[in-house]
């Protein structure tokens, strides 16, 4: 079932000259986990706050095209009546703390407020992050006192709290370290058992290779390819596009070392692993 | 994290009372010396406020706030009590200096008012978060954004201030001189508040985002992470005290 599909989409910044977006296609199925990646400035974030009404609503700007969330058309409907369906956690945690909560557990509340969750069922899915995300110990700190990786989760926390059908996050584990992004990337995989759709920008290629079903590939504001991790990070020319594929892929490139019966080299350390104990035998 | 709210965490039954009844008490004692001007209803109200004040036990924290005002107090003192144009009775003379019991008197009830007022807001001030109250009045009908607004000025002004320092290192560690005589201060300034300004804005662009993908917006009815808090006394309490001041009026027309 298609939960996310994005026509034709094209956008510009306000008192700017050049399209963000240039003519975006795809479509993403329920419970699918998309992988958005591309070298800085080439509309990664823009093209995240597009699926959640931020573009046009937010800045305003020269708009084009569809995207359709669940059916919902967001640029008919508000940022709020889309929050309810889409949820979205940006890159920088700091500005994500709303500065009107004083501990953790309140802060992760405030989106629960909003939409209207019963009492009860609020502090059940409270707890509930809390532990996904590995933060109880801190609930009742000043959301400000946190380290720059709590606070990251604690902002996926409180979007997570919400339960929205699909979850954008934007380059969410820029401040974490590899085992902080590694929970964040479990936390999001249970996510998706659980049937909820997931889009990820990142730079981490490893990790989207292990986790994504397919990766959209952008540059200069235009879709470049939507496929596989494996066969976007078999092409020739990556480079060119300011992405590195994982080290796992780019070993067994330079050793021309394909899998098996494919066209395609291995992206995750138990392909590459496999596919080189063959070649050694 | 340090706050620039006053609150102070105690156990006493002045904190279990809800902050609209601590509202409701702040008229209450501005309005009852006014409709009834007696130095003994003043010297009342101020005692009521002060033994609250000890009942919460938070006297201390009230002396940095009232030798401020006790500043203010004294200039107004001596000049009422010397320049007064009303004044005519001579008190006492020191040297040239002479003081009148009228500019004295006046002076006195001026204090007793500012100090009534003081102390009642205080009772407030201390002993109530300032989300508590925010999230009380926004329970009573004040719009949720304005509600939003007077409580996270307590965690950003804190916030930019700590981005002041963060931004006056860095600019140390460029080598640029924050120390010295006035001039060097002021040229030291402008690369400071720049990035400040600038940073802040950015952030509450991002900040506003953030709050609008988090339903701020929404025009579903809000809920509460809390109960309301309710004193058990305080719908006794808010009548006694409107009837206080009904009472007062009703007095002072009469009499």
């Amino acid at each position: 079932m298609k939960k996310l599909a994005v026509e034709g989409l094209k956008y510009k910044y306000p008192q700017s000259e050049s399209l963000a977006l240039d003519n975006i296609s795809f479509t993403v199925n329920e419970g699918e986990f998309i992988g958005i990646i591309g070298r800085n400035s080439a509309g990664k974030s823009t093209l995240c706050q597009a699926l959640v009404g931020l573009v046009p609503h937010f800045y305003k700007g020269a708009y084009g095209g569809k995207v359709l969330v669940d059916g919902l058309e967001v640029k008919t409907h508000s940022i709020a009546d889309i929050a309810l369906k889409v949820g979205m956690v940006f890159q920088n945690p700091f500005t994500q703390v709303t500065g009107s909560k004083m501990s953790v557990y309140e802060e992760i509340a405030f989106g629960l407020e909003n939409i209207g969750v019963p009492r009860s069922e609020m502090v059940q899915r409270i707890d509930e992050v809390l532990k996904m995300f590995k933060i109880e110990h801190v609930k009742d700190h000043n959301p400000f006192d946190l380290s720059g990786g709590q606070m990251q989760r604690m902002a996926i926390a409180s979007i997570i709290a919400m339960r929205p059908e699909i979850i954008v996050l934007d380059e969410p584990t820029s401040q974490l370290d590899p085992g902080g992004s590694e929970e964040v990337f479990q936390a999001v995989q249970s996510l998706k058992k659980q049937g909820i759709t997931i889009i990820m920008a990142e730079h981490k290629m490893e990790k989207l290779a292990q986790y994504c079903d397919r990766i959209l590939l952008l540059d200069n504001g235009k879709a470049v390819d939507y496929d596989t991790p494996e066969k976007i990070f078999s092409r020739d020319d990556l480079e060119s596009y300011g992405v590195a594929a994982p080290v796992y892929t780019k070993v067994c490139k330079a050793l021309g070392a394909k899998k098996q019966g494919t066209n395609t080299y291995p992206v995750t350390l138990e392909e590459a692993e496999a596919v080189l104990k063959e070649i050694r035998r | 994290m340090n706050s620039i709210s006053l609150y102070v965490e105690r156990n006493s039954f002045v904190h279990d009372i809800d902050p609209i009844t601590k509202l409701i008490y702040i008229v209450f004692a501005i309005l009852i010396p006014i409709i009834l001007p007696s130095f003994t209803i003043s010297f009342i109200c101020v005692g009521i406020s002060l033994v609250l004040l000890a009942f919460a036990k938070v006297l201390r924290k009230t002396v940095p706030v009232f030798s401020f005002v006790f500043l203010i107090l004294i200039t107004v003192i001596i000049i009422q009590g010397l320049f007064k144009p009303e004044n005519e009775t001579i008190l006492f003379q020191i040297g040239p200096i002479t003081m009148y019991q009228e500019g004295l008197l006046f002076a006195l009830t001026i204090t007793l008012r500012v100090i009534n007022i003081v102390s009642a807001f205080m009772i407030l001030v201390l002993t109530t978060k300032p989300s508590e109250l925010v999230e009380s009045l926004v329970r009573k009908g004040l719009s949720p954004r304005i509600g939003y607004m007077i409580v996270s000025v307590f965690q950003i002004i804190p916030e930019m201030m700590a981005a002041v320092s963060t931004i006056t290192d860095a600019q140390r560690a460029r080598g640029m001189e924050t120390e010295g005589n006035f001039f060097v201060r002021v040229k030291a300034f402008l690369p400071l508040i720049g990035p400040v300004v600038l940073g802040s804005l950015i952030n509450t662009k991002e900040r506003a985002m953030a709050l609008e993908v988090r339903g701020f917006n929404s025009r579903v009815p809000k809920t509460y992470l809390y109960e309301e808090k309710t004193y058990a006394h305080s719908k006794l309490i808010q009548s006694l005290l409107l009837l206080g001041i009904a009472g007062a009026i009703v007095w002072r027309i009469v009499s």
